[in-house]
């Protein structure tokens, strides 16, 4: 019984645990392709420096700006250079088409489409000095409503494994305890007392929990840092994405471990006591 | 001094069965009193009453002058320490031995290892177990697995000791062997309350019968027999 609970603990948790990591590498893979998300604003040629400067300055004030930056009509033809390197293109350009811009990131770029509508005024025209605005409005609703139900997603399934792993915890332990109902129900009959029967029951319930929550997070570990970590650096290679449950700064895989171990000992004292509640009443 | 005091008893189980009805009766301390009945008369009612398992109803019930019906459940320990159970089906530990089984009662009121030592060989030589101190409960007879049982009801040598069917699964000479050992407790001044429908039994020791039919006591004799 002892092993049947320990290994139930190990093996929840520690679907629990890899679920988790998954489910934070695929929010951070979208929440990265979130923030690529900007507002592009073209500025028409024959615009002041005067309106220029203050269009800045004003833009810089708002909420939902993190970053403006200036792209003048040469820069973004180097750039367009540049990107288009030994294209037909380039020899049919004469002289400099491309507009100036402000190029805008957002604190949160589910704002984008407030952002773009402060360049209209009342009549719904680009206010004075704007040429275009222009912040893909076809994909990012599209991509704001995927990211949302893949978030909704995720979060269910966490939900899912945890209370799985509870149901699962809480019936093992129960049998256990049940397999032992005669001794509590001896123990009972002549005068123990209620703290005397459960504690022995409460502290086996958190080893339980905690020596199972210790060997998933050990298969846990040797799973992310032999397996789960490829996956990772293939990530960070082709799109750049920094927050990662492994490779990450903020070590969110150290939590993860932390958390499954505090959850699994809690989960095994907090068996034990409701399990108990049966039994001891007699 | 009276041990145990039944005032107006009435007990009803959720499923509305009526098990006592409006129960009185004193037993005095050192008294030997047989509860006889049919099955369903009530008398598993009246122990399990007084070892509070189940609470009463109605009326009330002293146990050394004390009120036992508004018991604090932290204080339920204290009165079954005072109060040694022994049931039909014996309620041993199968993988506990002899000496364990009756150790273990010691052990989970917190008596020191010592008295333990002191006190089960003791109890275990008053049963006639003394050699048998490491069999387990699957290599002892029915009557000697009740002897064990005796013994660990009365090694904290409570005053007072409940018998409920503690001859149902034996044979008419084990079953003498059991009460001899209960009158023995009962003569080093333990007040004894045994639940029967044994009438060999009853008929032979002649003591005290308190008689019970659908949960209302219809005789209290002294020196009864089981039928008249």
């Amino acid at each position: 019984m002892f092993f049947t609970a320990i290994s139930t603990v190990a093996i929840t948790l520690f679907i629990v645990g890899f679920f988790l990591i998954i489910v934070y590498d695929v929010q951070s893979v979208l929440s990265s392709i979130k923030s690529q998300v900007e507002v592009a604003v073209y500025l028409k040629d024959n615009i002041t420096d005067e309106l220029k400067v203050y269009l800045q300055d004003e833009i810089k004030g708002w909420d939902e700006v993190e970053e403006i930056a200036f792209v003048s009509k040469d820069q973004a033809l180097e750039k367009f250079k540049k990107e288009n390197e030994g294209s037909e293109i380039l020899k049919e350009i004469q002289g400099n088409p491309l507009p100036a811009s402000f190029e805008i990131k957002l604190t949160s770029p589910e704002k984008v489409e407030q952002v773009a509508l402060r360049f209209l005024d009342k009549d719904g025209n680009y206010i004075e000095g704007v040429d275009e605005v222009i912040y893909g409005q076809n994909y990012v609703q599209k991509l704001f409503s995927i990211t949302a139900i893949a978030g909704s997603i995720a979060f269910l399934i966490i939900i899912m494994l945890l209370l799985a792993a509870i149901v699962l915890v809480f019936n093992t332990i129960r049998l256990s305890i049940h397999a032992r109902r005669k001794e509590i129900e001896v123990m009972k009959l002549v005068g123990a007392t209620n703290w005397f029967v459960r504690i022995p029951f409460l502290f086996e319930g958190f080893f339980e929990g905690f020596v199972g929550s210790l060997i998933a997070v050990v298969l846990l570990y040797f799973m992310s840092n032999y397996l789960l970590i490829r996956g990772e650096k293939a990530i960070v290679d082709t799109m750049h994405v920094k927050e990662l449950a492994i490779l990450g700064t903020s070590n969110v895989v150290i939590y993860i471990y932390a958390g499954l171990i505090v959850l699994g000992g809690l989960m095994g004292i907090m068996s034990s006591s409701f399990a108990l509640k049966r039994y001891i009443r007699v | 001094m009276n041990m145990i005091e039944f005032k107006n008893v009435t007990k009803v189980y959720e499923d509305k069965t009526v098990a006592l009805k409006n129960i009185s009766l004193t037993i005095k301390k050192g008294e030997f009193v047989f509860l006889v009945g049919p099955s369903g008369s009530g008398k598993s009612t009246m122990i399990k009453l007084l070892i509070r398992e189940i609470p009463v109803s109605g009326g009330a019930i002293f146990v050394a002058g004390r009120n036992v019906c508004n018991l604090k459940s932290s204080r339920i320990p204290q009165l079954r320490r005072n109060i040694g159970s022994v049931f039909q089906d014996f309620k041993l530990l199968p993988n506990k031995t002899v000496f364990e089984n009756v150790a273990f009662a010691l052990e989970v009121i917190g008596k020191q290892t010592y008295i333990i030592k002191l006190q089960v060989p003791q109890v275990l030589k008053l049963v006639g177990l003394e050699h048998k101190l490491n069999s387990y409960p699957h290599q002892l007879s029915a009557g000697e697995q009740q002897r064990v049982s005796i013994a660990r009801a009365f090694v904290n040598r409570p005053p007072i000791l409940l018998a409920d069917e503690p001859t149902g699964n034996l044979d008419p000479v084990t079953s003498e062997g059991i009460m001899k050992l209960l009158s023995r407790i009962n003569l080093i001044g333990t007040t004894v309350a045994m639940a029967t429908h044994d009438k060999n039994i009853v008929n032979s020791m002649r003591r005290r019968v308190i008689e019970l039919e659908e949960g209302e006591m219809i005789r209290d004799q002294k020196r009864g027999v089981y039928g008249i």
